[in-house]
């Protein structure tokens, strides 16, 4: 009557290997989406902090646009909601592609560079405002000031909020299944369908979960300890 | 990491355990005075809520109602879906499982399935004029299905060149395929009739194909309980044979209906 477990059905065979594709798919998506919003954080963060109305108010305007909605309706938003506003050409050309796999990956950086620009900006707040002055008088423009001398100091700081960001964004990627990329929690649902051994694929993708996020965040520790010589306090 | 498994399988194992032992499950619902089953909730005409009464109708909820009537007592329907139904039946919060569940040999696992009482197959819902006539010209194509569903793998199977793109219900699978983001909706035959027919356009689109594969819907019951597997399952021939079965399935799947699938095959009867 009571549950039988078998967590060698969900390890090997057939199934194993929809975990191991969908793990490969998650693991696919989040590098993309992760490497994507740290760059177009940066620019976000950077842009607000400009002294050029229309791009703080742009900026702005983007960061808390998407870091206010739910990112599922931002992903179906980028999947369906693109149709009516693309031309039809290039509609044409998009589902011929993986356009379920790239409205996921737009989605996830989107979202999380609005986080990661805050981030950023709050690192930025947190540089003595006369390192900005000084770098100016030496003759530095804007940008190669914040290049040289602000955002290296600012990364240090908040290389912990990036982190959770980067988990974050590895946990949000399960919302992708909703417009069918086939991830790692889109096959535990899959095996749950096919076998009814649903708790053993998610126990197995929760620990494959967990353990992506513990790589992550030692990984990006070691970096801070290492190589920018800071100890967590 | 083999020992954290390990304990959380324990764990999770003790939990399971804790639901009550039962003795069988015929005593148990006559002496409770009712049946209580888990059906679909928007599943159009197996199970759903209708506009007018706010009730869960359809003829899957008709069969438990003849069910619970041949044991005496009330039926209780719950809505369930396919990720609460196996916990639900296993610890007794259901006795029975009356949702277009497609019976699989591994499924039989976890829990027992009664006979075959609804047979459909697998087919292909399309624009009429999207090129797409049966299975082999979706070669190269992308086909919208459901999460959950078997008919995923089917389709792969009997057309490997083809990408499946599963969404979370069968409405988005159906935009998907207005958008011309899929090129073809596939899944039992049954609920592509109730998809076509929801469209106010339903005349663009078609089901067409040939069934890519047999789709046996079964009761779900829990493991290793005889006695209540066999009161079902004579009780499903004992419906067939006086042709309440046969009225049940007019009623909701006839030609007078927007559902209409002619009934072209026979319930297995014990000899």
């Amino acid at each position: 009557m009571a549950y039988s477990f078998d967590f060698g059905l969900v390890v090997s065979g057939e199934y194993g290997e929809w975990l191991r594709q969908g793990l490969l798919t998650t693991l696919h998506i989040s590098a993309i989406s992760i490497v994507g919003s740290l760059l177009l954080g940066t620019l976000v963060a950077v842009l607000r902090l400009s002294r050029i109305k229309p791009l703080v108010w742009g900026s702005a305007a983007f960061t808390e646009f998407f870091r206010n909605t739910p990112l599922l309706v931002q992903i179906f938003f980028w999947y369906f909601g693109s149709y009516s506003v693309l031309p039809d050409f290039v509609n044409e050309w998009l589902y011929k592609r993986d356009f379920e796999f790239a409205a996921g990956v737009i989605a996830l950086t989107v979202y999380t560079a609005a986080f990661i620009a805050e981030d950023i900006r709050s690192g930025v707040f947190a540089i003595p405002k006369t390192q900005l002055e000084a770098s100016r008088a030496t003759g530095l423009s804007f940008l190669q000031a914040m290049r040289y001398v602000i955002l290296p100091q600012a990364f240090r700081i908040i290389i912990p909020p990036l982190i959770s960001q980067f988990l974050n964004l590895v946990k949000n990627s399960s919302l992708v299944m909703a417009v069918g990329v086939m991830e790692l929690t889109y096959m535990a649902r899959q095996i749950e369908a096919y076998t009814f051994h649903g708790l053993e694929a998610f126990t197995v993708s929760t620990l494959m979960y967990l353990s992506i996020s513990l790589v992550i965040s030692f990984a990006v520790n070691m970096y801070n300890k290492r190589v920018l010589k800071i100890a967590p306090r | 990491m083999r020992k954290v498994v390990k304990l959380l399988a324990l764990s999770l194992a003790m939990l399971v355990l804790a639901a009550p032992a039962f003795a069988g499950k015929l005593e148990s619902i006559k002496a409770a005075g009712v049946l209580k089953a888990g059906v679909k909730d928007s599943q159009v005409p197996f199970g759903y809520v209708d506009e007018k009464t706010s009730k869960i109708v359809g003829f899957e909820i008709d069969l438990m109602q003849a069910l619970a009537d041949k044991l005496g007592v009330k039926l209780d329907v719950k809505p369930v879906t396919s990720a609460t139904r196996i916990p639900m039946l296993t610890q007794g919060d259901i006795d029975i499982i009356a949702a277009t569940m497609t019976h699989k040999k591994e499924r039989e696992d976890q829990i027992d399935f009664s006979i075959t009482y609804f047979q459909t197959g697998q087919k292909l819902l399309v624009k009429k004029d999207g090129g797409v006539k049966t299975v082999a010209d979706l070669a190269g194509k992308k086909v919208g299905s459901a999460k959950g569903s078997t008919s995923e793998q089917n389709v792969k199977k009997a057309q490997p060149e083809c990408t499946v793109v599963s969404f979370e219900t069968y409405p988005e699978a159906f935009l998907a395929l207005k958008q011309g983001k899929v090129q073809a909706v596939t899944t039992d035959e049954s609920i592509l009739l109730g998809l076509k027919n929801s469209d106010e356009k339903s005349g663009d689109y078609e089901i067409v194909g040939e069934y890519i594969s047999p789709e046996p819907y079964g009761l779900g019951m829990v493991e290793n309980d005889s006695d209540f597997r066999d009161f079902v399952n004579l009780t499903l021939m004992e419906l067939w044979e006086t042709g309440k079965f046969q009225t049940m399935y007019t009623k909701w799947f006839g030609k007078d209906t927007p559902n209409y699938i002619p009934l072209d095959w026979k319930l297995e009867l014990w000899p």
